[in-house]
């Protein structure tokens, strides 16, 4: 059966596969950790076309929205905001910034905003039973879900999204979870799935085993050399929140991410030979990443401690019952999920993460790359540089586009790095 | 309608005092008007966004004003805080705050409209000292979910205002504020009536500048003036002398002087999907209802015309335009938008869909608050009503 937009998702399957095979040599214990996570995609690759080959439901979701529901109803979904991390995405993104850019999107909307549109207006993935998403972001993503909506191919396709207030408060948080349920009722009506509360109750426990680890893991990540660099910290949050969502695999995974860490901490290795700068790169992960964090490690002993994605595992849900889980997802998906947690609200969260990052993992200096997406965060640079001034940590503001790297030329990013640490007396 | 000749002053023919000193308040924050009542004790609330509960403020006593950044010449003290990327609006507003232009307020109040008005508060809050700060809760659908949560979030308000000032705001109270705004709304669709006639008594960039000073002064005063104003139009000669009939749609668009620069290239703005136009006139808040919360919500969710954060509303708010078209005889439509504003980017580009489809002239304008040169404006202005051959 052909289903249209599936074409990408084979040609990506394909080079995943491809790439598992080549990292399966390997036999760095981390490197394995990167194996059974490319397996997880992989696997959410097949699922996601079996399904639609064989009319079987399954779900695009924008971004986070309670995964766990999804999982407990057994439903795959694909995230439309993941798409172009994905390794297989790299040879395309440049020239897909561009015909985003002619189809008129632009070119000061958040890139990853405008690929995601430009994705789902290109046909370029496939068309699922229902669309989900989150209206807790930014203006972009509100965007973004309306523009799929307004799609010709999407017309058919129902779409759900949950509001999300804006303070933080026992309201908002009741409100939210009133949303979650109507977001389940949407699922089950457009699915043909039903909720079981236990099998929610199974996917929740384990989400919560998956949480303490990573927990504990980035109590790990305080010591001094850094174990790891903070790859791991968005590969944990792929694992908990993408692609092994409440899944024993997942756990698994964080188990064996403890202990390998824990054995690195004893030995005293860090994620560089000679850590000399401990950054906290203040956003998530830029696309073009490996390109500036080697150099960073090479010519400055730069350990990038914590990121954004990496920072917060989420609030332990208390599974008694079915008001309990609701409205533990509810204040997950408010006040956890990365970029969510520092975008929704007021700068509050902002300036805590900023806080106790600083001060729990012994941070040299604060980056924040200024995406050029972030216009929340472009607007509160002032009270970040005034915390940082505060912390005696010093702050670096960039201004970049964490997926097009010719925004900023890589040599101008490190450019201003190299200036930064020279000026600050760093490494 | 003669051929067009070339640059030309297209203006109301009627003499009207009222009109001028709509006029002259958009030039300024502070007006003649709300001088006089700062003056004699009367104390003023802004608000950042079309979605302000102007009512509230109005019931317990107080002057509601829409936050522009008028006469603002620059941004430095802001560039402090905020970034290169952020909405030039929101840069001078908030650079007027840290001037001190905005000290007069008793208090402001903010919804989380868009990312960069909501970090406005953050600042704010940090670095001016307004008596009376609020940030509400403003959500992104409009079910009656919605509705009930922003009735919560309107009394939280109310309750914050009682508490600040020292006042009980009673629903009779609220009802006569309901009463006052709606007889704003009525009064401004009145004029918007006159700009369907094929000879529109009234220019674009005179009609933005009555409704801009509609946010800016007191309201009696304000109807008052109106009611003349429409009085002397009622039976003024029309303008003959354009080319097209256009239609702005837009955010915050509050300086006549950019319509201007596209009315002198012969292109009549007839109406508009705006923050300072049909967004905040197009309908009332039921009167009828039996409690007055409840139909604030109601209003500010459901029956006002949408603006594009509100997720759902897209297919009406494009059918709004499509009908303003219709009635009012539009030949084409100008999408303008802040630049960096992420809302009016996606908004214009389904807009500018919609509009293809129907074989409707749409000319995307993007610009900065502060109109620097008018030179790009009016080359653009100009090719577009060509293309439409005019
Ligand atoms: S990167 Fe920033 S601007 Fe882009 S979608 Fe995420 S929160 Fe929005
Ligand atoms: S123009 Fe856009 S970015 Fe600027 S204040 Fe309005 S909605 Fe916000």
């Amino acid at each position: 059966m052909t289903v249209k937009g599936l074409e990408r998702f084979k040609q990506d399957r394909d080079a995943l596969q491809f790439a598992v095979q080549g990292f399966e040599q390997s036999q760095s214990p981390e490197r394995q950790l990167t194996v059974a996570l490319v397996k997880a995609i992989l696997d959410n690759y097949n699922r996601i076309i079996a399904s639609a080959e064989e009319g079987k439901p399954f779900i695009a979701n924008s971004y986070a929205n309670a995964p766990e529901l999804l999982a407990a109803l057994n439903l795959p979904w694909y995230t439309l905001s993941q798409i172009p991390y994905l390794p297989t995405s790299e040879p395309y993104i440049l020239d897909e910034i561009d015909e985003a850019e002619r189809a008129g999107l632009g070119t000061d909307m958040c890139t990853l905003i405008r690929l995601g549109i430009n994705n789902v207006e290109a046909g370029r993935v496939p068309l699922p039973t229902a669309f989900i998403g989150l209206l807790s972001l930014c203006d972009g993503t509100n965007m973004l879900h309306q523009a799929i909506a307004h799609n010709k191919d999407w017309h058919n396709i129902p779409v759900f999204c949950t509001d999300a207030p804006y303070l933080e408060s026992e309201r908002s948080i009741d409100f939210h979870a009133d949303e979650l349920r109507r977001m389940v009722s949407f699922l089950e009506e457009h699915t043909g799935r039903t909720l079981d509360v236990d099998r929610l109750r199974e996917v929740i426990e384990e989400s919560n085993k998956q949480y303490e680890l990573w927990a504990e893991y980035n109590e790990l990540r305080r010591a001094v050399p850094c174990p790891h660099s903070a790859a791991k910290g968005s590969q944990a949050w792929s694992v908990a929140q993408n692609y092994m969502v409440g899944d024993r695999r997942g756990t698994e995974w964080f188990r064996q991410l403890v202990d390998i860490t824990e054995q690195r901490v004893s030995e005293g290795k860090g994620s560089i030979p000679n850590e000399k700068i401990r950054l906290f790169w203040f956003d998530i992960r830029a696309i073009w990443f490996p390109e500036v964090t080697e150099w960073l490690k090479a010519e400055w002993g730069v350990c990038i401690v914590m990121d954004m994605t990496g920072y917060a595992p989420y609030t332990l849900i208390d599974p008694s019952s079915e008001e309990s889980m609701f409205k533990g997802l509810a204040k997950r998906n408010l006040c956890d999920v990365p970029m969510v947690r520092q975008v929704r609200g007021t700068a509050d969260t902002l300036i805590n993460d900023l806080m106790m990052v600083v001060k729990d993992y012994k941070i040299d200096c604060v980056v924040w790359p200024a995406h050029m997406g972030h216009k929340d965060g472009a607007a509160s640079v002032g009270i970040m540089r005034e915390v940082c001034r505060d912390l005696g940590v010093p702050f670096l503001q960039i201004g970049l586009d964490l997926f097009d790297k010719r925004y900023t030329s890589m040599d101008e990013i490190k450019d201003r790095i190299s200036k930064f640490f020279t000026a600050m007396g760093l490494g | 309608m003669g051929a067009w000749k070339g640059e030309n002053e297209l203006e109301t023919t009627v003499k009207s005092k009222a009109l001028q000193q709509f006029q002259e308040a958009t030039e300024t924050i502070v007006n003649p008007e709300l001088k006089k009542w700062i003056e004699q004790g009367g104390k003023v609330v802004g608000y950042f966004c079309s979605y302000g509960p102007e009512e509230i403020i109005t019931a317990a006593g107080m002057v509601p004003i829409r936050i522009r950044a008028t006469g603002s010449t620059g941004t430095e003290l802001a560039d402090a805080y905020l970034s290169s990327i952020n909405c030039s609006f929101c840069r001078h507003a908030f650079n007027m705050g840290l001037q001190g232009d905005y000290d007069f307020l008793e208090g402001l109040v903010w919804l989380n409209n868009c990312d960069h008005v909501r970090r406005i508060y953050d600042n704010w809050i940090r670095k001016v000292d307004t008596p009376f700060t609020q940030m509400m809760s403003l959500p992104k659908m409009t079910t009656d979910v919605q509705v009930e949560w922003f009735r919560d979030e309107l009394k939280i308000l109310k309750e914050a205002l009682e508490k600040h000032l020292g006042i009980t705001i009673s629903d009779e109270k609220l009802w006569k504020a309901i009463k006052l705004h709606n007889q704003t709304r009525r009064l401004l669709r009145q004029l918007y009536e006159l700009r369907k006639k094929d000879n529109p008594p009234i220019t674009g960039a005179e009609a933005l500048a009555v409704v801009v000073a509609s946010t800016a002064m007191p309201r009696e005063q304000f109807n008052d003036m109106l009611k003349e104003l429409l009085e002397e139009l009622s039976d003024a000669e029309g303008i003959t002398d354009y080319r097209a009939r256009l239609m702005i749609v837009a955010g915050i668009l509050d300086d006549p002087a950019f319509i201007k620069v596209i009315e002198e290239q012969g292109g009549l703005v007839v109406t508009d999907s705006m923050c300072f136009g049909t967004r905040i006139l197009w309908t009332d808040v039921n009167e009828g209802a039996s409690d007055p919360l409840t139909a604030l919500a109601r209003y500010y969710i459901q029956d006002k015309p949408a603006c594009p954060r509100m997720f759902d509303t897209q297919p009406q708010r494009s059918k709004f335009v499509r009908d303003m078209v219709k009635e009012f005889k539009v030949d084409g439509v100008i999408g303008e938008r802040m630049i960096f504003c992420d809302l009016w980017t996606g908004e214009n580009f389904m807009l500018g869909g919609d509009l293809k489809e129907e074989g409707i002239p749409f000319l995307k304008l993007d610009r900065e608050y502060i109109m620097a040169g008018a030179g790009q404006l009016r080359t653009r202005a100009q090719a577009f009503l060509e293309s439409m051959g005019r």
